[in-house]
């Protein structure tokens, strides 16, 4: 007997620490479309300083985001403190979160937060013990604040890309200093094979014309110009760039010349998709 | 001699260092030699007058009492050079719309909303170390905005260097080279602002060989806050308690202010390292969220960041704007060493802190907020109704003084800094020369200039887009052919339209020749960038960076400059909301060139109708609007490359440029506009290269009519920098509706060619001057700087 869940009553959570700063776009971007994000700082959910009403459990939502930024200044490697404060005492409940399908989102510095944990690149597996991919410094070695556009390449298991149609390209910006993807060397191509046949393989870097191009079109050097994947589930999906900087299309840099029209943006899609998969699923 | 200043310092019978200073026994000689000792940077007049005081007290001043008097009475603090003529020309221009002026200005935004501006230097502390000045310039920068309860939602960077390619053996003793410093500024304000989550927009880099001993580094920042929770930096009743945030205090930025109150040696490297403060993004991060928040939930009654002059500022400033006192107790401020002397603990200018006034029933609260986002968060004192300040430390009172003498500080009206005004002896020509056969060869320099080339290589190490308000970017353009904008515009409500442009402007080339023409030029040109986005002009900051005023050339290029941008804001109705003084830019080798930096702030009625500068389509009409081009080439880029000093630098209308600003706003507002750029360095030949390289398509135009003299020669015409013009693609369906519009409005305004092909085409009297590939502009253009910094 399914139960659906409306819209309105979706909870998502904008998971944050200090440095998270890519906090408020995140929010802004599931408000536009009716549903009811919440920021929720890390120490709610380990339950450090909080009176009774401020503590949070993850099982109160249907979608954790975690937004970009520096979390804890990135001074280590980018996403690993944060990580490691997540997985102390959190790790059971979130592979519990996982396993009961429910969607998780890390864009930018979250997606180095999901990596790091584990949870990314999820190839036959909920949570790796140890990381088995990083996003490493930009082969600019600089941070790179610029339009990229994206092939979706996902055939579907996506649940954050199912909007939109396989092939098409999206403008959706870059601003990184930490975006490259690599494995290790020896399991690169095996890897990279199983993510394929996984369908885990989401978004990669194109240049104008639809063809993988190198810098800047891949603005980090990124292997097989890859620039967001999911797990196995297909509810865990992390990547580099920012949908939420294009929401609407007076976000994006070439509407001055393109026009407004209806004014949608070509990030807007990665968040109506995993609504509409949570009222369809939960 | 050395043995009897020594005789001077009595240390006290406490547990700390304490001393108390014999100013009573020391003459005049000796007193100036305490103050520099102490590294006060007082004169022997305020040393006298700092005698008298406590002569009348009976007793004799402390350390501590010597060197809040050094901090609080210095040039930065309480600007006593400048204060007269910024008084004369520059405040009270349309002073009711401007809602406060304190750390920052502010000014109504909407029914419901306030922007906030702020705009500083941060030179000195750069030319010492400039990945840690910059850093802590935006930190400072950022905190004057968060303390008037406004969330920040851009940076602005105006930055100034020697030439890059200058060679090592002209470095002065102890001066770093242009490319470190460059490279170093810009990797401070990059993990800085990048960290603590807020877009670099806009701002300016300008290379000069003024600058090689002294670079600049401004620093605005621009906010946005609901009306009704604007907070002041002052206390509003006795009782409340002072709580300090943030970061912790430790040794560096000891003596911040006086060091930027003097000029620069060869051995500052040594003596002044210890006043460039450490910058924490990280701290500040959440430090702003749990200000924000506790502002938002109207837990503060005041709030003060703590800027120059550390907490002996900070504490001071907030109960004398009240008429009240203050009593604090240093014992609990928090140390990152702890074996500091009270002074130190009272003047360290150390980054991330703030100062919340509240009310001791909300201290709890406050706590709370802050200790979620791990902000430390420690009550120090109390404010008092008489006004006087009293601090303690292990029990011991080690500063009693009243604050109209500490802080109020010396009013220099009968001491009017002398100073000799500019005779601008460049301005007569004075030379003839032959045009130069192949104008397309000039061109190609001109772009290639450093201060006309891309600025990509900066532009994209900056986070231009976080919080994702900005709706026009620094670089626009067709994808990977992006060219310079005019401004950038923000959108920073959820539920409005309502934009706010910015950009920031000034030429120092003009400056140098002709202080006040050359400030003038800097209003005209933020006008023109303003308007070219869609904005109206609303406000001004002025971030004014000058040589040492103790030299009367210099003070004279300050009147004149100062009398300029009051002239032109004066007709133009724009106030100066918050600005900024910075004397003392001066090395061994030279002074700056005058830089009063501006930033100008426009405001867009439906960002949906904004533009940009980029050609759009083929087979556009092109006009050039404004003023007829003169013969102004002092100060051009043009005689800059052809190595001629001299030259008439560009004057303006200020009256003229207002009805320019109303018939353009109105033409793009009526939709006629497809893309609009401001003819300035480089002139129409620069201006048409940036329009035609980010739409990637060419335009053919005639240059013939474009002139006051018709007879005047085509490379003039190309690149002479005659104010008040800008090029504009109007979109061909609109031609005749614009053309109507502008006669009727009485401009004069040329249609000048039309978009179209791969080429750059200009010809002047059938005569084709120019005729270049759009790759081989771009080319020329882009490359510069990426092949100096890599």
């Amino acid at each position: 007997m399914k139960k659906t869940v409306k819209k309105e009553d979706i909870k998502i959570a904008i998971l944050r620490i200090e440095g998270t700063n890519c906090e408020q776009e995140s929010y802004d971007a599931f408000k536009r479309l009716g549903a009811q994000p919440e920021f929720v700082h890390l120490k709610q959910l380990l339950n450090i300083d909080c009176k009774k009403n401020e503590r949070r459990d993850i099982f109160q939502y249907q979608c954790i985001m975690i937004p970009g930024g520096f979390s804890a200044g990135d001074y280590i490697r980018a996403g690993a403190i944060f990580a490691a404060r997540i997985k102390s005492k959190l790790q059971k409940k979130l592979i519990e979160f996982v396993k009961q399908e429910y969607p998780i989102l890390g864009i930018c510095n979250g997606f180095q937060v999901l990596i790091e944990l584990g949870l990314l690149p999820g190839i036959d597996e909920i949570m790796s013990p140890v990381p088995k991919a990083c996003l490493n410094i930009n082969d600019s070695n600089r941070f790179e604040c610029r339009p990229t556009l994206l092939k979706h390449e996902n055939k579907g298991k996506c649940v954050f890309t199912s909007m939109i149609p396989k092939n098409d390209i999206r403008l959706i910006p870059s601003a990184h200093a930490e975006g490259k993807l690599l494995f290790p060397l020896d399991k690169q191509i095996e890897y990279i094979e199983r993510m394929e046949e996984n369908d885990q393989i989401v978004f990669k870097y194109v240049d104008p014309n639809g063809n993988y191009a190198g810098y800047p079109w891949n603005p980090n050097g990124s292997i097989s110009n890859i620039a967001g994947i999911c797990n196995y589930i297909g509810n865990v999906f992390g990547m580099m760039p920012h949908p939420e900087r294009s929401f609407y299309k007076y976000q994006h840099p070439e509407w001055t010349k393109e026009g407004l029209n209806s004014n949608i943006g070509d990030g807007q899609a990665v968040f109506t998709s995993v609504l509409k998969y949570i009222c369809r699923r939960f | 001699m050395k043995l009897d200043l020594e005789k001077l310092f009595l240390k006290k019978d406490v547990s700390f260092d304490l001393y108390e200073i014999d100013v009573f026994s020391a003459d005049d000689q000796q007193l100036q030699q305490i103050s520099d000792r102490m590294g006060l940077a007082l004169s022997i007049d305020e040393m006298i007058r700092i005698k008298k005081y406590f002569q009348d007290k009976n007793r004799l001043p402390t350390d501590v009492e010597l060197q809040a008097l050094g901090q609080a009475w210095s040039e930065h603090c309480c600007y006593k050079s400048s204060k007269i003529p910024l008084q004369k020309h520059v405040y009270g221009i349309e002073e009711d719309k401007i809602v406060a002026r304190e750390d920052a200005g502010v000014i109504e935004f909407d029914k419901d909303h306030y922007y906030v501006a702020a705009l500083e230097s941060h030179n000195h502390p750069s030319a010492i170390e400039p990945y840690g000045g910059a850093a802590t310039g935006i930190g400072g920068i950022v905190r004057d905005v968060v303390c008037m309860g406004a969330q920040p939602i851009a940076f602005v960077d105006p930055l100034f260097f020697g030439p890059l390619d200058t060679p090592f053996e002209n470095l002065p003793k102890g001066v770093k080279h242009p490319r470190f410093l460059f490279k170093g500024v810009v990797d401070g304000i990059r993990d800085y602002g990048n960290r603590i989550g807020i877009p670099t927009v806009c701002g300016q880099v300008y290379f000069h060989k003024g600058y090689v001993g002294n670079c600049l580094v401004n620093v605005g920042c621009i906010g946005i806050l609901k009306k009704k929770m604007l907070i002041h930096s002052r206390a509003k009743s006795v009782g409340d308690v002072y709580v300090y945030v943030g970061g912790k205090t430790g040794r560096d930025g000891i003596h911040g202010v006086t060091f930027a109150s003097s000029e620069l040696t060869d051995e500052s490297e040594e003596s002044s390292r210890s006043a460039v403060q450490v910058g924490d993004p990280i701290t500040k991060e959440p430090l702003i969220h749990a200000t924000l928040e506790c502002n938002e939930k109207g837990l503060l009654e005041g709030l003060k960041d703590f800027g120059g002059g550390g907490l002996s500022c900070v504490c001071g400033e907030l109960a004398y704007a009240a008429g009240f006192g203050a009593e604090i107790h240093l014992d609990n401020v928090p140390l990152k060493e702890s074996e500091m002397s009270p002074w130190e603990i009272w003047v360290s200018e150390s980054q991330e802190r703030m100062m919340f006034l509240v009310k001791p029933d909300n201290i709890k609260k406050v706590l709370h907020i802050c200790r979620q986002w791990d902000v430390t968060a420690v009550p120090i004192g109390r404010v008092i109704d008489k006004s006087v300040i009293r601090v303690f430390y292990k029990g011991i009172k080690v500063l009693e003084m009243d604050l109209d003498f500490l802080t109020g500080g010396p009013v220099y009206d009968s001491c009017i800094r002398p100073f000799t005004l500019p005779l601008h002896p460049e301005e007569k020509e004075g030379y003839s020369f032959n045009q130069p056969e192949d104008l397309n060869e000039m061109l190609k320099k001109l772009l290639s200039s450093p201060n006309i080339a891309s600025k990509e290589w900066v532009v994209r190490q900056y986070d231009h887009e976080v919080r994702g308000n900005t709706i026009i970017k620094p670089l626009q353009g067709v994808l990977g052919f992006e060219t310079h904008g005019d401004a950038a515009v923000l959108k920073p409500l959820e539920d409005s339209y309502r934009g706010i442009a910015i950009t920031a402007d000034v030429n120092p080339r003009f400056m140098e020749r002709n202080p006040y023409w050359g400030a003038c030029s800097a209003v005209d040109e933020v006008c023109r960038n303003l308007v070219s986005v869609g904005s109206k002009p609303d406000a001004l900051l002025d971030c004014l960076n000058f040589g040492n005023p103790e030299k009367p050339e210099r003070m004279g290029e300050f009147y004149e400059a100062c009398r300029g941008l009051g002239d032109m804001a004066k007709t133009l109705h724009l106030p100066f909301m918050s600005g900024n003084v910075s004397f003392y830019n001066e090395s061994i080798q030279s002074a700056v060139p005058p830089t009063p930096q501006l930033m100008g702030i426009g405001i867009v009625e439906d960002i949906r109708k904004c533009i940009t500068s980029y050609i759009k389509k083929a087979g556009n009409p092109l006009y050039m609007v404004g003023r007829k081009t003169l013969k102004e080439m002092g100060g051009s880029e043009y005689y800059s490359l052809l190595g001629l000093k001299n030259g008439r630098v560009p004057r303006t209308n200020a009256a003229f440029l207002k009805k320019c600003i109303d018939n353009v706003s109105l033409a793009i507002k009526r939709g006629y506009v497809a893309s609009c750029h401001d003819v300035s360095e480089g002139g129409i030949g620069v201006c048409l290269s940036e329009m035609t390289i980010g739409g990637d398509i060419g335009a053919a135009v005639d240059i013939s009519k474009t002139s006051e003299d018709s007879d005047l020669r085509s490379d003039f015409k190309l690149f002479s920098e005659t104010n008040t013009r800008w090029i504009i693609e109007i979109k061909k369906e609109k031609q005749k509706d614009f053309e109507e519009l502008m006669l009727k409005k009485r401009m004069f305004f040329i249609k000048i060619g039309e978009t179209g092909k791969n080429r750059l085409v200009v010809t002047d009297k059938n005569e084709t001057v120019v005729d270049l590939k759009l790759s081989v502009l771009r080319e020329h253009w882009r490359n510069t700087i990426w092949n100096i910094m890599g």
